[in-house]
């Protein structure tokens, strides 16, 4: 019995750590926009974009070359990722030189995404939908020998969580140790300060925000390929429940890890109801699953609202002439 | 080697023949050339005409309508709506050129004209379609008038929806009151819906644009288990439709509008329009709403409960997208599916209410315009289809979004030509 | 040689010319003081030096050699460095990640501190600036963020120190030690240009001033050899009358009685306002002086029904009000003019109709069963406009955002007076106003205490307050420390109740 069900934990943990590991690039991108000062809610159009770029090329390599599947993946990943980039320029525009509202852009940006990328795989495709069903999981050599934590992290594994995990390091190095960290969490904190001591405050804010357009197409361009297989117009939500979490983690990259970890779970619980068992025992319809992840987001905020560690200076375009 | 170097460059070679489709010259010919040599010729129209009295008298108007514009805020703001308007047309043709050149052009104005073209018919559902567009923008205007961002136009319209269809499902028993009850039920829902970000953004400064994002999912997944458990039509996977007594009734619009999905709603909606106008600007209520929203501060200062009219606010835009939730609904052939994600309509409604600048006037209209490209899509060549009219929508917020700058420009402009001084006003959606 | 020479600067906004052909020459070692009254142009001045902004004419010399200043990093690199008057401190970062925040030090990329930390406490101990590097921003007083921000520019070695206003928002004792350091910086070949509007400070510690009116300079002279009537003279530009027409007051029964009053500040999260005990009575001015940061606007705060007081009462013509609203208070006979006109007094995009009947929109005859009444409302703007002198360019219809700052004021202070309320509160009430406002206010005030109002001021103007009130109350950390007579005390012996060091039994 105990078996089973630590073997269950382990089979559902070997689902949640993808999704998880998706999650959390999406919500550190975020986090380098809004530590540099802007509200970033088009991470799901960026991720929209991301995705729809990252399949086409999958789409191109898969059929038309003969390169190595994970190989393959990985451009597409990468040039999801900056086709991401590029996209989010427009929000960086628009936020930072512009000085415009900055969710109305975003809100713009996500329209947009979806809007074109069906548009695009209707008339190039010929249909909405884009399918690159493959078996992208992959067991490492030795490594997954490893009782335990190989079949967590080493068996059935993709290429997307060793990336995550480099990126999670990465980003709590760039933030907190290196010079260009220091200076983009002073853009978003007291921008007056940052421009007083010679910082150019507008680039800042362009390289947070594209930073975010860089992760957010790579999470959407994972959430595509490995999750569903296919580009429809849109990634259900996910990049708007990693901005819960990013605003949940109170834009500290530690704890977006950590609660990252609770949101997958609620999200492979809801995906997954049917065949976990315990579940079915208890006669709870799906859609509750489904739900329960932005219920427990709306919960989230409405109890950390009053202490909220939200960078001070988000949301608030810079004025070099109010100076 | 030589076939690994190849294996590498062919998705480059894929990438470029995909680049290459684009018909680049076809662009030349038909934006880049027309537009340098049109300015061109502009210009030197301009001087010529310049020289001659006509031309002075043309300036003299000229400095006339920009002086009073001067004057008046509002002329900019509505300038620069019209400008992002503009630009989101053109992007939308420009697309268009690079997708089938050869039907660009007539593809563009049959969006534009479509409905006028084909007659009666598609003049009523051109109405049709618009009304539940021009209500959530009535929704999201409202919002903004009182300093509030309701993105969750959509998730209140769905619950409207449902109530209105459940209601029209099983209270046959209401006769010729039926629907009227249905529309009541679906405001009073999406009012529910709208005041849970209302009350959090209130009582516990929660921003409201996060909390109704996250409601709208919540309501898809709501209304599909509701939906599946209550009205629900298993051979054809979608919800039972309303009786034929909750319908919104046509009246005489079936005869001025033949074969048309017409019917009183649009009456409806423009008895909201009128209420939203003599709301927010003769009442006190609508005095109190406005003060909340220009300076939250200002308004406490005042003795104004400012939590009470935030939380009405969203409520009560909540309760106008319900009623478009009826308005979509409650019609013959149009049935409540189990969706993934959140109805377009919502989202267009923020374009309709900026486009507007959030006058019920400027919305109704606007709500109208989007009706007409949306039906004008249908028209043209099959290849364009709704996306592309999203994608026009998608560029005028983004433009909408930058009106701000647009009216700096142009009260730049003015103040160069008129030296005089120009205020500029808020607009809603300058303010975050 | 000087250190610093501006010669000939002219620098225009769109509709003012900040500063108008001004030469400030700057000697090495010396304190020099930039006097001014607001909108002289001091603050304008500064910034071109400092690189934030570029003058439209004129030329910049550093030891003599002709300075392009493009930004604050070439200002920073010539030597240059300024103290703002509001500090720009990232409150969340420690005082060393402010101070060495572009200028890091960095080893392979990633931050070095170690080197960074040992020159600061260097500094610190040099100059007496008590500087913790590891505390956070948001923790410290004012007085130490403000050494932080000395010790910011003296890290990148500044040679030539600007502050603006240094003294806002100290504490006496807090004064004193930043003078002490500016002698220190002097003596040891800092050249020091402070900003101020405060004749006693110039006294205390500087060598020569410049007098800046209108944008103009007006003269440079060696302050001892001049009088503070000379210098206010010349920052005016008339003869200054340090005292107004005011008959005696005539005071009568208590409107306001205030009695052992706690407010509670949520920004703060304690009671800032603690044991306040006053009245205010009909037909006089009671001015609460103090240091900005007492608990002032707290208080304000309290009696309007803002922050919500914990315990004490207040009573409003005998009647106890404390359990009251703000609206409900507003009804029984309160009148606010307040600290923060944009924020709190005006809606700047409605009208000046709408926005002079904030306070009783809700009323007849400006409202019927729910509906606005426009004619009542516009003929009530109209009639302010003709009694109060409130000058706009469209009459009622006018936006509040297009009006000047003097005539927003007068605005808000012809709805409150009119309001016919028996007391009135004006906080700051003549702040960033220019002469001939501030005059304007002035006899308003006074007119409605003639009338029997009970007027209650706040003001950190010491002049001002000698000048309007008939008692003074020192505020003190929340407290009353004490009640005076103008006509008993001086401005030195209020210094020392502002500052804590005395506090009178009787309070």
């Amino acid at each position: 019995m105990i078996v089973e069900v630590f073997n269950e934990i382990v089979s559902m943990l070997s689902y949640v750590i993808p999704v998880m590991i998706a999650l959390m690039i999406v919500a550190l991108g975020g986090l380098f926009s809004e530590r540099s000062g802007t509200i970033n809610i088009a991470l799901e159009g960026i991720m929209v974009m991301g995705g729809f770029i990252g399949a086409m090329i999958l789409y191109v390599l898969l059929n038309h070359t003969e390169l190595h599947i994970q190989l393959s993946v990985f451009i597409a990943l990468i040039v999801g990722a900056l086709s991401g980039m590029a996209f989010s320029f427009f929000h960086a525009f628009a936020s930072v030189r512009m000085k415009s509202n900055q969710i109305i852009s975003a809100t713009a940006l996500n329209l947009f995404a979806a809007s074109v990328g069906v548009f695009v795989a209707r008339t190039v495709f010929g249909y909405r939908r884009i399918n690159v069903d493959e078996s992208y999981r992959i067991d490492v050599p030795i490594l997954s020998e490893i009782p335990i934590l190989g079949d967590l992290l080493f068996k059935n594994a993709f290429l997307s969580t060793y990336l995550g995990i480099i990126i999670l390091i990465a980003v709590i190095i760039i933030l907190y140790r290196t010079r260009f960290g220091l200076r983009l969490r002073s853009c978003g904190e007291n921008p007056h300060a940052a421009d007083s001591l010679g910082i150019d405050v507008g680039r800042m804010r362009y390289a947070g925000v594209l930073i975010s357009g860089l992760l957010a197409g790579l999470g959407g361009a994972v959430f595509v390929i490995a999750f569903q297989n296919r580009f429809e117009s849109d990634v259900r939500g996910f990049g708007f429940l990693a901005l819960a979490l990013l605003i949940s983690g109170q834009w500290r990259p530690q704890r977006i890890f950590v609660i990252s970890i609770l949101f997958a779970l609620m999200r492979v619980i809801a995906a997954r109801s049917d065949s976990i068992m315990g579940i079915q025992a208890i006669d709870i319809p799906t859609e509750v699953f489904r739900m329960l992840p932005y219920l427990l987001t709306i919960a989230v905020l409405a109890f950390t609202s009053k202490t909220s560690k939200a960078p001070e200076a988000l949301g608030e375009p810079y004025d070099t002439g109010k100076r | 080697m030589k076939n690994i170097l190849d294996t590498l460059f062919k998705p480059f070679r894929a990438l470029g023949s995909l680049f290459g489709k684009i018909p680049w010259k076809t662009l030349a010919n038909w934006v880049l050339v027309p537009f340098v040599l049109t300015g061109r010729l502009l210009v030197k129209l301009k001087r010529k005409i310049g020289a001659t009295a006509f031309g002075q008298r043309l300036d003299k108007r000229w400095m006339k309508i920009l002086t009073w514009s001067g004057e008046k805020p509002e002329s900019i703001n509505v300038a620069s709506s019209l400008i992002a308007v503009f630009l989101g047309l053109l992007f939308g043709f420009v697309v268009m050129l690079v997708v089938d050149p050869s039907n660009a052009v007539s593809g563009f104005f049959t969006i534009l004209f479509g409905p006028f073209q084909q007659g009666m018919r598609s003049v009523g559902d051109t109405i049709f379609y618009a009304v539940p567009i021009i209500l959530t923008g009535l929704s999201v205007a409202f919002a903004f008038r009182t300093g509030l961002f309701n993105i969750g136009a959509s998730g209140q319209l769905y619950v409207g929806a449902f109530v209105a269809v459940y209601i029209g499902v099983q209270w046959d028993f209401l006769g010729p009151t039926h629907w009227i009850v249905a529309c009541i039920g679906a405001i009073l829902a999406g009012a529910a819906w709208g005041a849970i970000p209302g009350l959090l953004k209130a009582f516990r400064n929660v921003h409201e644009v996060v909390v109704s994002i996250m409601l709208n999912y919540v309501s898809i997944y709501l209304v599909n288990l509701l939906v599946r458990s209550f009205i629900f039509n298993p051979t054809l996977n979608r919800a039972l439709g309303p009786e034929s007594s909750a319908h919104i009734p046509t009246l005489f619009l079936d005869n001025l509008f033949p074969r048309s999905s017409i019917n009183i709603g649009i009456f409806i909606t423009l008895a909201a329009v009128f209420l939203f106008h003599v709301l927010l600007n003769r009442t006190v209520f609508g005095y109190e709403l406005k003060s909340v929203g220009l300076n939250r501060e200002a308004a406490r200062y005042a003795g104004m409960k400012e939590k009470r009219n935030i939380t009405l606010s969203m409520t009560i835009a909540g309760g106008i997208a319900g009623l478009a939730g009826a308005m979509m609904f409650l019609v013959p052939g149009t049935y409540i599916r189990i969706v993934d994600v959140p109805l377009e309509q919502g989202f267009t409604g923020i374009a309709i209410a900026l486009l507007g600048l959030s006058a019920p006037f400027g919305v109704l209209i606007a709500g109208l315009f989007y009706g007409g490209i949306n039906r004008g899509g249908y028209f043209a060549q099959s290849l364009y289809r709704e996306e592309i009219v999203n994608v026009i929508i998608a560029v005028i917020i983004y433009f909408s979004a930058l009106s701000l700058f647009t009216k700096q420009v142009i009260a730049k402009y003015i103040r160069k030509r008129t030296k005089k001084d120009v205020q500029l006003q808020e607009s809603k959606g300058d303010v975050g | 040689m000087h250190a610093i020479e501006m010669l000939n600067i002219t620098k225009e906004f769109p509709g003012i010319k900040a500063n108008d052909d001004v030469t400030l020459k700057v000697r090495k070692g010396e304190i020099h003081a930039l006097l001014g009254e607001n909108g002289a142009g001091k603050t304008t001045l500064m910034s071109v030096l400092f690189g934030l902004y570029q003058a439209d004419e004129g030329e910049i010399r550093v030891k003599g050699d002709k300075a392009h200043i493009r930004n604050p990093n070439d200002a920073n690199d010539l030597g240059i460095g300024m103290v703002h008057q509001h500090f720009k401190l990232v409150n969340r970062f420690t005082v060393a990640e402010n101070i060495i925040l572009g200028a890091e030090d960095t080893r392979r990329g990633f931050l070095h501190y170690d080197d960074a930390i040992a020159r600061i406490e260097k500094l610190s101990n040099q100059y007496n600036l008590n500087v913790d590097p590891h505390a956070r921003v948001w923790d410290i007083s004012v007085g130490h963020q403000q050494r932080v921000e000395i010790l910011k520019i003296l890290y990148r070695d500044a040679e030539i120190l600007i502050f603006d206003e240094p003294t806002a928002a100290l504490t006496p004792q807090e004064i004193d030690e930043l003078m002490e350091i500016l002698k220190m910086l002097a003596k040891e070949g800092k050249s020091i240009v402070f900003i101020t509007h405060k004749l006693e400070e110039i006294r205390r510690v500087a060598d020569r001033v410049t007098v800046l009116r209108d944008g103009k300079r007006v003269d440079t002279l060696e302050v001892s050899k001049t009088t503070n009537k000379d210098l206010a003279e010349r920052m005016v530009g008339r003869e200054v009358v340090f005292e107004i027409d005011k008959a005696p007051a005539k005071p009568k029964d208590a409107v306001l009685e205030v009695d052992n009053l706690h407010v509670y500040s949520p920004f703060r999260k304690q009671d800032v306002v603690r044991n306040m005990n006053f009245e205010v009575r009909k037909g006089e001015i009671l001015c609460i002086a103090g240091i900005e940061g007492n608990g002032q606007t707290e208080l304000v705060y309290g009696l309007t029904g803002l922050n919500p007081i914990t315990s004490g009462t207040m009573k409003l013509n005998g009647e106890d009000v404390t359990a009251l609203d703000i609206r409900e208070r507003s009804l029984r006979g309160i009148s606010h003019i307040p600290e923060d006109r944009q924020r709190h007094g005006l809606i700047l995009d409605f009208s000046l109709s709408y926005n002079m009947i904030l306070q009783n929109y809700f009323q007849p005859p400006f409202q019927n069963r729910g509906f606005l009444q426009d004619s009542a409302i516009v003929n009530h703007a109209n009639r302010l406009i003709e009694t109060y002198d409130i000058r706009t360019s469209s009459g009622a219809a006018t936006l509040a955002r297009s009006m000047s700052g003097g005539n927003q004021q007068k605005a808000i202070l012809g709805r409150e007076i009119d309001r016919g309320n028996d007391l009135l509160i004006a906080v700051q009430p003549t702040r960033g106003l220019d002469v001939g406002a501030i005059e304007s206010i002035h006899k308003q005030l006074i007119a409605a205490r003639d009338a029997g109002k009970a007027v209650l001021i706040v003001s950190y103007d010491l002049n001002e307050v000698f000048m309007l009130s008939d008692r003074i109350l020192v505020m003190y950390e929340g407290e009353n420390v004490g009640v005076f007579d103008p006509q008993d005390t001086t401005e030195s012996e209020l210094g020392l109740y502002m500052s804590g060091s005395k506090r009178s039994e009787s309070a």
